[in-house]
């Protein structure tokens, strides 16, 4: 190629190239960017795109608004169309990523004086990932509903005295059955902030139980995952 | 030269063709409706739906017979997905997004040479809207003398479930406030009635902007101080706004300002919160009510119109029954109602669409029937009331003029009067149906005996 078109050339600002791909599970892993450039709230999701493949998903983000790099947490559908070409890029692969959107965001003048629940199925713990990494200082408790122990991914960055693991395949969690389970049986205070995310049945199950216990919508934040 | 323009799917589209007869008449072409006569063929797609993208691909494939025999250029535009993109690059001869159209004149002419550097810069999935601006700055070539699309949005940053916007149009991006309220001054002064704010989500107006641009309700609050000060009558409405970002300040300054309409359109796609949770629409039953009882408080005159969805995946029958107690709840005037079909590109397309065909007819017949009782109620509580109507039309059988009042609601006037269309007059309701009413033109000179 000459100069001139390779200087031609425009390489989008969209454009980032995979720094790695670490694998959690045998089907779930992170996806790594290179991050800085890409400004966000803890909480929020990207669109991902892959060079040369005209199809995009939804992920939110897995990393904190201050770390090194920008990840994802993906779980690999072995059938699906997109988290099987995601799962195989090799390092220096361009992906591109558009975003950050979402409202699935924390108040931080509510950090101080309110205590937060986090309550997760799957992969439904990226968000709150982010946003533990970003607030160290928050006052908050992660209900993890999986099927087996082996994933609770990076289950060590958080404080044991607040992680709650559900599970229903096994009994490695503290709670052996659904997090719906633990969310009937367990009070909290009234200055709690709660967010779901995660598939859509498991988000309505909790939020009638939530509106059961009293508390006010406005106090729950809903991500769905498809 | 000539060209002929086929724009298909939503006012938005609409809008963004006014602009694109304005480049090319710029350029000196001539607009045709006989496509035979055109030497400049283009269309301004939809990918949002099926049918719409299927008549793209018979009329291009009746375009391109057409070239055995004569010389045409064919072009594409408008909302389509990144892979209908990747195949209509193989059936047009010019595609590009309304973000670059103010470079068609330069594709136009250059058309058939080959620039090798584009051909090798990474193709982004979603289109990219930083652009959108310079479409903007193109004056448009209005279709009506009276009635006008301002948009003042482009993009949606919202993933519904049901919905490929995001994938077609880009994240959203807010006009710059200065152009529209220049834009709308402008239309007032040339005697515009009817003003429509567009965009994906108007009142997320301003937000991608990071502080550095008004809020949607300063927007409409300067639109409403120009109004008052213009001394002009004239309606400005909005479409769509989204629940989500729908905020109390908003409705107190529609009922502040006169020139801004006391019609809402809040699109509410389902009654049932598990179904608005599977749709992605982020906002719940609980805001929706307090929006519309907002909506009752300040402005108890406005008229509510609504979006809804039936027979969307996870829909039963005691689901759609939220939905219709929502319709009792809410009595819209006006709901559109749809029967939820997969749309390529938007996440339910992937999920089976587990509810029979028979099942949403069904769903659309009684929610629709449930509707009919509340606006019969509501019109036949107008007989005999004056309304300010906006002549706009004639009907089909009597050739009797018709129009439209602030709240949208539908009129056919007692007399051919061609000579009011476009004008704003008093009507005195004398019947009303289910869907409509009728009324009688109220003169000056009775208004003032009165």
């Amino acid at each position: 190629m000459s100069t001139e078109v390779m200087q031609a050339i425009r390489i989008d600002e969209t454009f980032y190239k995979v720094k790695e791909i670490r694998r959690l599970t045998d089907e779930t892993f992170s996806l790594k960017l290179p991050g800085g450039r890409f400004k966000f709230k803890a909480g929020q999701h990207i669109s991902l795109g892959i060079q040369g493949d005209y199809q995009s998903r939804e992920y939110s983000i897995y990393s904190g608004e201050n770390d090194e790099n920008l990840e994802v947490l993906v779980k690999e559908v072995k059938e699906g169309y997109f988290s099987p070409k995601l799962s195989h890029l090799k390092k220096g692969d361009l992906v591109e990523v558009n975003g950050p959107f979402g409202k699935f965001k924390i108040e931080e003048k509510h950090i101080p004086d309110n205590k937060f629940v986090f309550i997760a199925s799957g992969t439904g713990i990226a968000p709150f990932r982010s946003m533990v990494r970003t607030y160290p200082e928050l006052d908050y408790q992660l209900i993890h509903g999986v099927r087996y122990g082996h994933e609770a991914y990076d289950k060590e960055e958080y404080d044991p005295e607040r992680h709650i693991l559900c599970t229903t395949g096994d009994k490695e969690g503290q709670v052996h059955g659904r997090l719906t389970k633990y969310l009937k049986r367990t009070s909290f205070e009234k200055n709690t902030h709660f967010y779901l995310c995660g598939n859509s049945n498991m988000i309505f199950d909790a939020l009638e139980i939530l509106k059961n216990k009293g508390f006010d919508r406005d106090h729950i934040h809903c991500e769905v995952y498809f | 030269m000539k060209y002929h323009l086929i724009t298909l799917g939503c006012q938005m589209n609409l809008s963004d063709s006014e602009r694109v007869s304005a480049v090319l008449e710029q350029m000196g072409y001539e607009r045709t409706e006989k496509e035979e006569d055109a030497t400049l063929l283009g269309m301004l797609a939809c990918s949002v739906r099926q049918k719409p993208i299927d008549k793209v691909y018979n009329k291009i494939a009746q375009w391109n017979k057409w070239k055995n025999k004569r010389n045409v250029i064919t072009f594409i535009s408008g909302c389509v997905l990144p892979a209908d993109k990747e195949k209509f690059l193989k059936l047009f001869d010019l595609i590009f997004p309304m973000s670059e159209l103010s470079q068609l004149p330069d594709m136009i002419r250059n058309y058939g040479v080959v620039n090798a550097a584009s051909l090798q810069t990474p193709k982004p999935v979603m289109p990219k809207n930083e652009h959108i601006v310079d479409l903007w700055h193109i004056k448009p070539k209005y279709e009506s003398t009276y009635e006008a699309f301002v948009p003042i949005q482009n993009g949606c940053d919202k993933f519904c479930a049901f919905c490929a916007v995001p994938y077609t149009r880009g994240r959203e991006v807010s006009r710059p406030s200065e152009e529209i309220i220049k834009e709308i001054q402008h239309l007032v002064q040339q005697g515009y009635k009817s003003i429509t704010l567009l965009g994906q989500n108007v009142n997320s107006y301003g937000l991608d902007k990071n502080g550095e641009e008004i809020t949607f309700a300063e927007l409409l609050k300067q639109i409403g101080q120009y109004g008052k000060l213009s001394g002009e009558e004239f309606w400005v409405y909005f479409t769509s706004p989204h629940p989500q970002d729908m905020t109390r300040d908003v409705i107190e300054v529609i009922a502040e300002y006169k020139c801004l309409a006391k019609q809402i359109h809040l699109p509410m796609q389902s009654g049932d919160e598990k179904v608005l949770i599977k749709m992605n629409r982020r906002h719940s039953m609980e805001k929706y009510r307090r929006i519309v009882s907002d909506i009752r408080e300040l402005i108890p005159e406005a008229t509510l119109f609504t979006d809804i969805i039936v027979g969307f995946t996870a829909e039963g029958e005691e689901e759609f029954q939220n939905t219709v107690a929502a319709m009792n709840e809410f009595k819209f005037n006006m709901a559109y109602i749809a029967m939820y079909s997969p749309r390529p590109g938007a996440a339910s397309y992937r999920w089976q669409d587990e509810v029979s065909q028979d099942v949403k007819k069904d769903r659309y017949h009684r929610l629709s029937e449930t509707m009919r009782t509340h606006t019969s109620e509501y019109n036949r509580q107008l007989v005999g009331k004056t309304f300010r109507l906006l002549v706009n039309g004639s009907d089909r059988k009597t050739g009797f003029s018709t129009g439209l009042t602030e709240g949208k609601l539908n009129v056919r006037l007692d007399r051919k009067a061609p000579e009011l269309k476009g004008q704003i007059v008093d009507v005195k309701i004398t019947s009303a149906a289910d869907f409509s009413l009728s009324g009688e033109l109220v003169l000056q000179e009775e208004k003032i005996e009165s």
